[in-house]
C-alpha cells in the first residue's frame, strides 16, 4: 500500500487553516501530496432530522445554523421553497428587501472569505480590513431582525417586519464606502507577488472536473462555466435586476480571487437597484390558518454566496411537519473537488485550496 | 528591461505598504483625540457598544400597569419555541379571571434567540430584553423562573451580574 518514502499525516481537525473542524488524510511524498481525503462529520448536528420534527415555520432557525456565515441567504432559501410548497405568493417589496438582504449577506460572506482566505496565505492586513465592512453589514442585520449572525430573517410569506427606520441612510453610507474598499484590497493583493506567487496556477479545476463532481457558486465559475441561478432561474426580485456573472478560464485560486472580487461589485450594483427601485406595500402575504401543500415535493435552489443552495421538502397530507427534509449543501458538493485539486501538488498549496474552496463545515456536516 | 526592473524595484509591496502606511497615520495622529469617527473598535467594558432598537436579548416576562403580570397562560410561547426551552404551568389567582402562570420557567441555556414566543404571543407579555452580557458562574444560574432571587423572571437582568463592567 505504502511506496517506499510515504508518509501519512492529518491536517485538522483542530487546525486553524481548515475553516472549523474539517480533518484532511493526506499522504505524502516529500512535499508532493500523493493521496487526499477530507473527513468530515466532526460538526454532525442531524439538522436535517430534527427538522422533519418540528414545524414548518420552526424549521428556519436551522438553517440559520447550517452556514452560519451565510443565514441570510439559507433563510431565504428555506422561506421560497416553503412558499413553493404551499403556493404562496409573497408581496413586491418583500421580494425586493429579501434580495436586498440577499446580496449584503453574499458581501459579508466573501468579505469573510477574503478575510480568512488571505490570512491563512500569509496576508494579516486584508484580514483586519475586511472585517471592518462585514461589522457594517452585521450591524444592518441587527437592525433588520435583532441579530447579527444567526438572523433569521424572514418568514414563511415575507418578512416579519418592514425595513427599519433610517436603515437607507445606513445602506446608502454604506454603498458610498464600499467601492473604495473594494480598491484598498485590491490594491493590496491583485498584483502584490507573494499573493500570486501562492495563488496562479494552484489548485486547478478544470471546468469537466467541476460539472463532474457538481461543484457549483464561484470555483464554477472561475472555470469558464456562467451558470449562476440568480440569472438561470431567477427567484425573488432578480428576474428585475440589473447585474453580470463574472467569469474567468483560468480555474486557479488566482482566478476564483478575481471573481468573487467581481461578483461583490455586482453585488453592490444589485444593492443599489434595490434601493432605486424599492416598491410601496405590505411585507407579508396573507396566510391561511392552516398551511396546506399543493403539491407533494419541492425542490428550491438558489444561489448561496457558496454556492447552489437547495431545499427539499417533501409534504405530509394533514401534518405539521415536512415528511422529509434534505439540503443540498454548497460547501458539501464542492468540498469533493478537493482531491482532485490537491493530489500532485505541495503540502502549503492545500490550504489555498480549502480557503478557495470557501467552506464552512457547519454547513457541510449539518 | 521592464520586467527585470518591476522584479528588483517591489511596486507591488509598496502599493500595498503605502496602504497600510495610510491607515497607521490616520490613527496615529489621532489616537486619544476625542473625535474619531474611523476607529470602530471601543474599549468594551467601559463603552457598551451601542444596540439596535430590535436587539434579541434574554426573555422578560412584562407586569401592566397594575403590576400584575400580563402572560394568561395561552402556551403558545411554548408550543412555538424550536428549542423548547419554555415551560408554563396554569394556575388560577384569586380576583383575576384570566388564567395566571403558577410557574413560568426559561432555561436560557438552550435558548437561541430566535424571538419567535414573542411573535407569537397575542397579549404582549413577554420581549426580549436588550441584555446581552448573560454569563453566569453556575448552570442553575441560567434556569429563569418567578421565584427565589436568583431566579427572577421580570427584572432585566438576573443574569450577567458578573459583567466585567460591575466589577
Amino acid at each position: 500500500m505504502f511506496k517506499n518514502e510515504e508518509m501519512e499525516i492529518n491536517l485538522g481537525p483542530q487546525h486553524p487553516s481548515t475553516h472549523g473542524v474539517l480533518r484532511v488524510k493526506l499522504r505524502l511524498d516529500g512535499e508532493t501530496i500523493t493521496h487526499c481525503r477530507p473527513m468530515i462529520g466532526y460538526l454532525h448536528r442531524g439538522v436535517e432530522k430534527i427538522c422533519e420534527n418540528q414545524t414548518f415555520f420552526q424549521g428556519q432557525v436551522w438553517t440559520d445554523r447550517m452556514d452560519y456565515c451565510s443565514a441570510v441567504a439559507n433563510n431565504l432559501g428555506w422561506a421560497e421553497a416553503n412558499e413553493k410548497l404551499f403556493g404562496i405568493t409573497v408581496p413586491r417589496r418583500a421580494q425586493y428587501i429579501r434580495t436586498m438582504l440577499n446580496e449584503f449577506n453574499r458581501l459579508a460572506s466573501h468579505l469573510i472569505w477574503l478575510a480568512t482566505h488571505a490570512l491563512d496565505i500569509g496576508a494579516m492586513t486584508v484580514f483586519l480590513y475586511a472585517f471592518r465592512e462585514r461589522e457594517d453589514i452585521l450591524d444592518m442585520n441587527e437592525a433588520f431582525c435583532g441579530s447579527r449572525l444567526t438572523t433569521t430573517a424572514f418568514r414563511i410569506g415575507g418578512l416579519r417586519e418592514d425595513l427599519p427606520p433610517g436603515f437607507e441612510k445606513l445602506v446608502t453610507k454604506f454603498l458610498a464606502k464600499f467601492p473604495s474598499c473594494l480598491e484598498e484590497y485590491e490594491n493590496l493583493l491583485s498584483e502584490n507577488r507573494i499573493w500570486k506567487k501562492r495563488t496562479v496556477g494552484v489548485a486547478k479545476l478544470s471546468a469537466e472536473d467541476a460539472i463532474a463532481l457538481g461543484v457549483t457558486g464561484p470555483v464554477l465559475r472561475a472555470a469558464g462555466v456562467p451558470y449562476d441561478i440568480r440569472k438561470a432561474f431567477p427567484y425573488a426580485a432578480y428576474a428585475e435586476m440589473d447585474f453580470e456573472v463574472p467569469t474567468k478560464t483560468e480555474a486557479d485560486t488566482y482566478a476564483r480571487y478575481l471573481v468573487r472580487m467581481e461578483e461583490m461589485r455586482q453585488s453592490a450594483r444589485i444593492i443599489q437597484q434595490c434601493m432605486d427601485g424599492m416598491p410601496e406595500g405590505p411585507v407579508m402575504a396573507k396566510l391561511p390558518k392552516i398551511l396546506r401543500a399543493e403539491v407533494n415535493e419541492v425542490y428550491h435552489a438558489t444561489e448561496a454566496p457558496k454556492g447552489e443552495i437547495g431545499y427539499y421538502l417533501v409534504g405530509e397530507k394533514g401534518s405539521g411537519n415536512p415528511y422529509r427534509f434534505h439540503v443540498r449543501a454548497p460547501g458539501f458538493i464542492n468540498l469533493q473537488a478537493l482531491p482532485k485539486m490537491a493530489e500532485g501538488g505541495l503540502i502549503a498549496d492545500i490550504v489555498a485550496a480549502i480557503g478557495t474552496l470557501d467552506i464552512v463545515l457547519g454547513e457541510i456536516d449539518r | 528591461m521592464n520586467k527585470l526592473l518591476r522584479t528588483l524595484i517591489p511596486f507591488d509591496i509598496a502599493k500595498g505598504l503605502s496602504i497600510t502606511g495610510k491607515h497607521f497615520c490616520k490613527v496615529f495622529f489621532t489616537a486619544n483625540r476625542r473625535k474619531v469617527p474611523f476607529h470602530i473598535v471601543s474599549e468594551y467594558p467601559e463603552v457598551v457598544a451601542k444596540i439596535q432598537p430590535r436587539f434579541r436579548g434574554r426573555l422578560t416576562l412584562l407586569k401592566d400597569e397594575q403590576g400584575e403580570i400580563k402572560c394568561v397562560c395561552c402556551l403558545a410561547c411554548e408550543k412555538i419555541c424550536p428549542t423548547q426551552v419554555i415551560t408554563i404551568e396554569k394556575g388560577k389567582k384569586e380576583g383575576r379571571k384570566m388564567p395566571f402562570p403558577v410557574r413560568y420557567d426559561f432555561e436560557m441555556e438552550r435558548c437561541i434567540f430566535c424571538e419567535f414566543c414573542v411573535e407569537s404571543c397575542g397579549f404582549d407579555s413577554i420581549i426580549l430584553n436588550h441584555q446581552f452580557e448573560l454569563a453566569a458562574y453556575n448552570r442553575e444560574d441560567f434556569s429563569l423562573g418567578m421565584e427565589g432571587a436568583m431566579q427572577n423572571m421580570y427584572d432585566p437582568s438576573p443574569v450577567g451580574k458578573f459583567s466585567v463592567a460591575d466589577d
